[in-house]
């Protein structure tokens, strides 16, 4: 049977998220024609699901919920792969008034029991009731709940056979939670955002009426993972409650092939799409200049970057190597959020393309003091040390914006600092963590981002992190995961490691553990250095660089605490990371 | 209709380039990750690289349960047929 995509151009008044929640926010788009089309690796069209279907499946699976007797706000785990049975389940609960709790899903070898145990952890966390994830999948899920009393746990198939009930639906009202969103957890400590459907939906207007000024015509595209906040709110939510139409990727099939993300734009003419910095490069570095005149990427408008640390350079690169695609480098759209503001702080304007600010680097680290250097540092000779950063826009307007030092003081303009923000996006909390929400949130309702910045004007710079969060393409690790791997080693004890990442030799976020050491024998050092790789490639995926200290080298707080940042500090003065040797070498 | 040792010897071939200086020597027994330092970003290099060599998606599920050379052989031989 040939499918057909969904329309760009809908039927139905254009809505910008003025519902009082998500089950509604369906109801509404439901009655046009737009919806959610998903390509395979290879770009052929696999399945579409119109709002108005996606609508009438959830509510027949809202039913067999229902029929269940779980108690109102119940949670329900769903591993949140790119498929159109994530959005049926996701809606299901809206419909059954159960909240549901996307769950990862890994891209590395060998880690199955990694895996797993981040599974269970993030179950106990939420304390699920209910578990769902597809055939591939429910062996790990199987595992990680057998020794939990779920409720249910199976695939499509199996949770399809339960008996529909007759009771009316209620679906979750406005001040209860929408979702659980385990973003910004490690994978040990995970931590549940806790998002209510009025939190989100005052995002999601403010994304869609102010920082991408979305309309009818509009069109989107995502390879980003659905259990991620920018795939999930930016490139799931918005589309559903503003009405458009929208076609995915895997996110798999998108990392393999990159270019079936721009194949895919441009044969749908889509409008929107959002992006790591990494994912620009990754494309930017498999493409060849007659492949970009083969494609037209000239409706692309609003080119979304955001999720990490935004470095100009590759994203100049891709926006030259896809000049003959009519690609505009005005579409790219800096942006600043987080999982616990929903999604979306701060938009640069739309239009602009990339604007960097450029400042004197030794100037910030001694005085916390923005300063610029005149003419962008272009004179070499006469500049001092330089750093530029992509300025990330103003704040949606119902946030309120305070940069503070360390004393709690609001800082001014140009004055590096820790933003705080307030605002109706904001998270409730952590779930089951009322001491960790303590800490994030204060009780009059402002958010400790855990971000390093200054502003500009009204705009604000994204310099650093205070909480020590390692980003690496995109994704977030968390040090104590790395530190808990080399303490799983005989030779390490706990308080041995500290991890964190340091700019590598060409700019990029490089992770970087520091391991204290009792054995002097070069041959158990070089083994416990090559262990710790490769458990820590297994678990993570990703490469580190693990340097051996003597002991009681590592540094610590005033307090006596174990510092990252000072032993990040400490590294960076101490490595020239210009010198490629020193990442070739025998590490 | 592909068998194991077909699959493993075309296997040795999409595997070479990731051997690189390594001076690994590739067998069954070969780790992927600990021998052949593939991490994330090389893993999907490589999975593009049997997907176009056997014409054959693999899912992304099946990953996990992969250390070594001869257990991405027997899962291959067992998507293959």
């Amino acid at each position: 049977m040939d499918l057909d995509t969904t329309p760009t151009t809908n039927t139905l008044p254009f809505r910008a998220a003025d519902f009082s929640n998500l089950a509604e926010a369906l109801d509404y788009a439901a009655q046009g024609v737009t919806g959610c089309n998903f390509y395979t690796g290879r770009g052929q069209l696999y399945a579409v699901i119109s709002y108005e279907r996606l609508r009438q499946e959830a509510r027949t699976l809202a039913r067999r919920f229902a029929g269940m007797g779980l108690e109102r706000g119940a949670r329900v785990a769903l591993v949140a792969e790119t498929h159109p049975d994530f959005l049926r389940y996701f809606f299901a609960c809206q419909y059954a008034g159960l909240v549901p709790v996307p769950l990862p899903i890994p891209i590395s070898l060998g880690g199955h029991q990694a895996y797993v145990e981040q599974l269970r952890a993030m179950l106990e966390s939420c304390k699920a009731a209910v578990a769902i994830a597809s055939t591939g999948f429910l062996p790990f899920l199987r595992e990680a709940t057998q020794s939990l009393d779920l409720r249910f746990v199976g695939n499509p198939g199996q949770f399809e056979r339960l008996p529909e009930s007759d009771c009316p639906l209620q679906p979750l009202q406005s001040e209860e939670l929408a979702y659980i969103q385990y973003t910004s957890g490690s994978t040990r400590f995970p931590r549940g955002v806790m998002i209510t459907q009025e939190t989100v939906m005052s995002n999601l207007a403010g994304i869609i009426r102010h920082g991408v000024k979305m309309g009818p015509g509009d069109r989107c595209v995502s390879w980003l993972p659905f259990y991620h906040d920018m795939g999930f709110v930016g490139l799931v939510l918005v589309p559903v409650t503003s009405q458009v139409s929208v076609d995915y990727l895997g996110t798999r099939d998108f990392a393999m092939r990159p270019r079936q993300w721009l194949n895919l734009i441009s044969r749908t003419r889509a409008t929107i799409s959002f992006g790591p910095p990494f994912g620009y490069e990754l494309v930017e570095r498999c493409l060849r200049p007659e492949e970009a005149a083969r494609l037209d990427l000239s409706a692309w408008r609003v080119a979304g970057v955001g999720a990490e640390m935004i470095r100009p350079e590759p994203l100049r690169r891709f926006a030259e190597v896809l000049a003959p695609s009519g690609f505009d480098p005005r579409a790219f759209l800096a942006c600043y959020g987080m999982a616990e503001c929903s999604l979306a702080i701060s938009f640069a304007p739309l239009s602009r393309g990339l604007a960097v600010d450029t400042i004197d680097a030794d100037h910030l680290a001694k005085y916390k003091e923005a300063r610029p250097v005149p003419d962008g540092g272009a004179d070499k000779d006469l500049s001092p040390r330089t750093r530029s950063f992509v300025i990330c826009g103003k704040p949606l307007p119902d946030f309120e914006v305070e940069i503070r030092d360390e004393q709690g003081r609001p800082l001014g303009e140009r004055q590096s600092g820790v933003i705080h923000l307030r605002g109706p996006s904001v998270m409730s909390g952590y779930f089951g963590e009322p001491e960790i929400t303590r800490q994030t949130l204060s009780e009059d309702g402002w958010l400790n981002t855990g971000d390093v910045g200054y502003r500009l004007g009204e705009e604000l710079v994204i310099t650093g992190r205070q909480k020590d969060l390692i980003i690496i393409n995109g994704r977030n690790i968390w040090p104590q995961d790395l530190e808990y791997l080399a303490e799983q080693q005989p030779e390490v004890r706990t308080g041995d490691a500290l991890a964190f990442s340091a700019p590598g030799p060409d700019g990029e976020e490089t992770t970087v553990m520091v391991v204290q050491c009792r054995e002097k024998d070069p041959a158990v050092q070089a083994s416990l250095v090559s262990r710790l790789k490769q458990r820590v490639r297994s678990e993570l995926g990703i490469d580190c660089y693990v340097e051996l200290v003597p002991l009681h080298t590592l540094p610590r707080t005033s307090s006596g605490k174990l510092s990252r940042s000072k032993a990040r500090q400490n590294f960076i003065e101490t490595h020239d990371w210009h010198a490629p040797s020193v990442v070739a070498g025998d590490n | 209709m592909k068998q194991y040792p077909e699959i493993l010897d075309a296997l040795y071939e999409v595997l070479q380039p990731f051997v690189g200086e390594k001076g690994v020597v590739l067998s069954e027994d070969t780790a992927l990750v600990g021998d052949l330092e593939i991490d994330s970003v090389k893993l999907l290099e490589l999975m593009m690289e049997i997907e176009d060599r056997f014409d054959i998606s693999v899912p992304i599920n099946v990953l996990p349960d992969i250390t070594t050379v001869k257990d991405l052989a027997l899962k291959l031989e067992e998507l293959l047929n």
